[in-house]
């Protein structure tokens, strides 16, 4: 994947583009706004993890720009803002400036690396019709799932709350989200009726190392997919 | 210094001149209204001398007066004062009347004469008339006790004083009142400024302020926008400092994780390790030192409505990798209720609860957030069945810097008191008690009715 770091502040730069890097990723890096707008105009980056505190041109300005750029046929480039200023939050939150999703410096890496896969493969679910996540595989077009490439039988509703957990891989989906998501088909559904679905997911993808947590009183969260687990 | 009564000050300014000019008034007053009352007195006493001199008689050289009874009684009736008279020969003798009527001062003997002196240890004021008696003149001194014009004198000065003690006490009424209705308006103006929000710092509406509190008014404004400038400063400081501090933290653990990624001798892993934890211990320090700086008052930001059920949905992602970090089970039971206030305090607020509460949990330990409302009060509330904190320590715990003795953890002993000042920032009050079955604690924010 191309990625694109813009960050004034040159050692953490220098650390976001090795660690990027090691996980098998192409990283240019800018420090300046200007150049992050020019180089995002001539190519498309799958990522551009973005400081908001830019001399100059500030990553508000950058973000403003990007989206007011006409439209990729692939969608409108995912944006991770660093921010190290607390207001930024609000900001980022209250004024939906577009932003995918936003880290407070300092951060951990693990947790950078986890939402730049989250970000990518949420990008790629737009564009393609496969969703992967770890040995499980999802054909939204033929509406068939693989799991460590044998077919995977699941009930349609069972289908609907995987894909709403797929999208926000390591957020915590609320039983209110899912059953919105889910209520497209038809009759209520209760938050009980959703545990009886995630349960049966459970039992169906646990074997293969895939975790559904549950977040007591709140929803679920689909876990990274962590490779160890599996063996 | 004590606080000075306006009104005692201008009462203190205005009554000397008023007594002075009270006083100067019934001067005024009483010199010309008792010079014709004593005048027609000695009137009065010169007909009477006059009528006397009528009955005066001679013989060649021998004076003496026929005087009937009936007259003297007449002469001498009086309701207040005595009436003395005594009539004198052209030689000086006494013919008649009282003796030892003092004369009249100096020698003029053919005119009136009126005089003030003292007769039988009484004051008295008496007339000397010349009278007629053959070819020479006699003379009759007439004279009376003062009692009917100290009398006179008394009322006449009652009369003009009544009139003007009157004025006096109105005046010390209408500036005892007049000084409340007239500062009437201050009152409502610090009002004013006492129902304000410690954070709202907009000048003061001058409209309805007399013109005299007009330079109080602006003084105020003036104030009100230094310290307004000040906040706006200290919060452009705080945003500066956190980038400042943030940025290069991060980088150092940015490349520290990377160094621990590589194949390392094992002593070099556990220094870096060490240097790792340092780090993640200094950043949780820099963010806790920045949010009690913006807890200040000065540093805040404006109120607003703030969710604290979407608060906790928003962080509950990042809280549940913590909880997950440490095999915490966190929980959430959360009713919507706002509250008004900074939203970023709030929220930080309600992570240090979540971190302590995750921090100290054994592991498999339970965590439950709840937002809601208690006997009408937002509340939020963190509950975990940790080891607790003693019941002596619970006020100890929201001091900055201060950690139960004994405890775990890598703790700098910040997070309940910046939790603490935040809730004192938003009138809110924390509770500390036991957890569900007695075990660990539930730590409860619990906020004004509104």
């Amino acid at each position: 994947m191309r990625l694109l770091i813009v960050e004034d502040d040159a050692p953490l730069a220098s650390g976001l583009r090795r660690i990027l890097e090691a996980e098998g990723h192409a990283v240019d890096v800018t420090s300046r706004g200007e150049q992050a707008v020019l180089a995002a105009s001539q190519e498309r980056f799958d990522l551009v993890i973005l400081d908001i505190g830019l001399p100059q041109m500030d990553g508000f300005e950058v973000l403003r720009r990007l989206r007011a750029g006409s439209p990729d046929r692939s969608g409108p480039m995912p944006v991770l803002v660093l921010t190290a200023r607390d207001a930024v939050e609000d900001r980022v939150h209250g004024l939906d400036l577009g932003a995918d999703d936003y880290m407070v410096k300092p951060f951990a890496m693990p947790e950078l690396t986890a939402r730049v896969r989250a970000l990518l493969r949420r990008s790629q679910a737009h564009g393609g019709p496969r969703i992967v996540h770890g040995p499980l595989a999802l054909d939204t077009v033929a509406r068939r799932a693989f799991l460590k490439n044998e077919p995977l039988e699941l009930a349609a509703r069972e289908w609907a709350v995987l894909e709403v957990l797929l999208g926000k891989v390591e957020k915590i989906v609320s039983k209110e989200a899912i059953i919105q998501a889910v209520a497209g088909w038809g009759d209520d559904l209760s938050p009980n009726a959703i545990e009886v679905y995630v349960s049966r997911l459970r039992s169906k993808l646990e074997p293969a190392g895939i975790k559904i947590r549950t977040v007591r009183g709140f929803g679920y969260m689909l876990e990274e997919y962590k490779e160890a687990k599996a063996n | 210094m004590a606080a000075r009564s306006l009104r005692a000050h201008l009462l203190r300014m205005l009554l000397p001149p008023i007594a002075a000019l009270l006083l100067l008034g019934a001067l005024v007053a009483y010199y010309p209204s008792i010079e014709p009352a004593t005048a027609a007195y000695d009137q009065g006493l010169i007909d009477v001398g006059i009528s006397l001199g009528a009955y005066i008689r001679n013989g060649g050289n021998n004076y003496w007066v026929e005087l009937p009874s009936a007259v003297d009684q007449v002469l001498r009736r009086d309701s207040y004062d005595t009436v003395f008279y005594q009539v004198l020969a052209p030689g000086g003798e006494v013919i008649a009347g009282d003796q030892g009527l003092p004369p009249p001062p100096g020698e003029n003997l053919e005119s009136i004469v009126t005089y003030d002196t003292i007769y039988r240890g009484q004051s008295i004021r008496a007339v000397s008339v010349p009278a007629q008696c053959g070819a020479a003149s006699c003379r009759v001194l007439v004279a009376e006790t003062t009692v009917k014009r100290k009398r006179m004198a008394r009322d006449i000065l009652f009369s003009t004083l009544l009139p003007e003690m009157l004025i006096a006490i109105a005046t010390v009424l209408i500036v005892w009142f007049g000084v409340k209705r007239g500062l009437g308006p201050l009152a409502r103006l610090s009002e004013q400024i006492k129902q304000r929000s410690p954070g709202d710092l907009r000048p003061i509406d001058a409209a309805g302020t007399p013109e005299e509190a007009r330079p109080l008014v602006s003084a105020l404004n003036g104030l009100l926008g230094e310290v307004a400038q000040a906040s706006r400063n200290q919060q452009r400081f705080l945003a500066n400092a956190a980038h400042q501090l943030r940025t290069p933290l991060a980088g150092l653990q940015a490349h520290t994780e990377l160094a621990l990624a590589r194949p390392l001798p094992d002593p070099v892993r556990a220094e870096l390790a060490q240097v790792h934890e340092a780090t993640t211990r200094t950043a949780r320090l820099a963010n806790q030192l920045l949010a009690l700086a913006r807890a200040e008052p000065g540093a805040r930001g404006n109120a607003a409505d703030v969710n604290l059920k979407t608060i906790a949905e928003r962080e509950a992602d990042q809280w549940v990798h913590q909880a997950l970090a440490r095999d915490v089970d966190l929980g959430f039971e959360l009713e919507p209720v706002t509250v008004q206030g900074d939203a970023f305090l709030l929220r930080e607020a309600l992570a240090n609860l979540v971190h302590n509460a995750i921090e100290y949990s054994q592991r498999g330990g339970r965590v439950t957030v709840r937002t809601g409302r208690r006997d009408g009060q937002p509340v939020i509330e963190v509950e975990d069945d940790g080891p607790g904190i003693p019941l002596a320590e619970r006020e100890r715990v929201l001091e900055r810097f201060y950690r139960v003795p004994g405890t775990a953890g890598t703790g700098s002993g910040l997070g309940l008191a910046i939790v603490s000042e935040i809730a004192a920032g938003h009138g809110a009050n924390i509770v500390i008690t036991d957890g569900a079955g007695d075990k660990g604690c539930r730590v409860a924010i619990t906020f004004p009715h509104g």
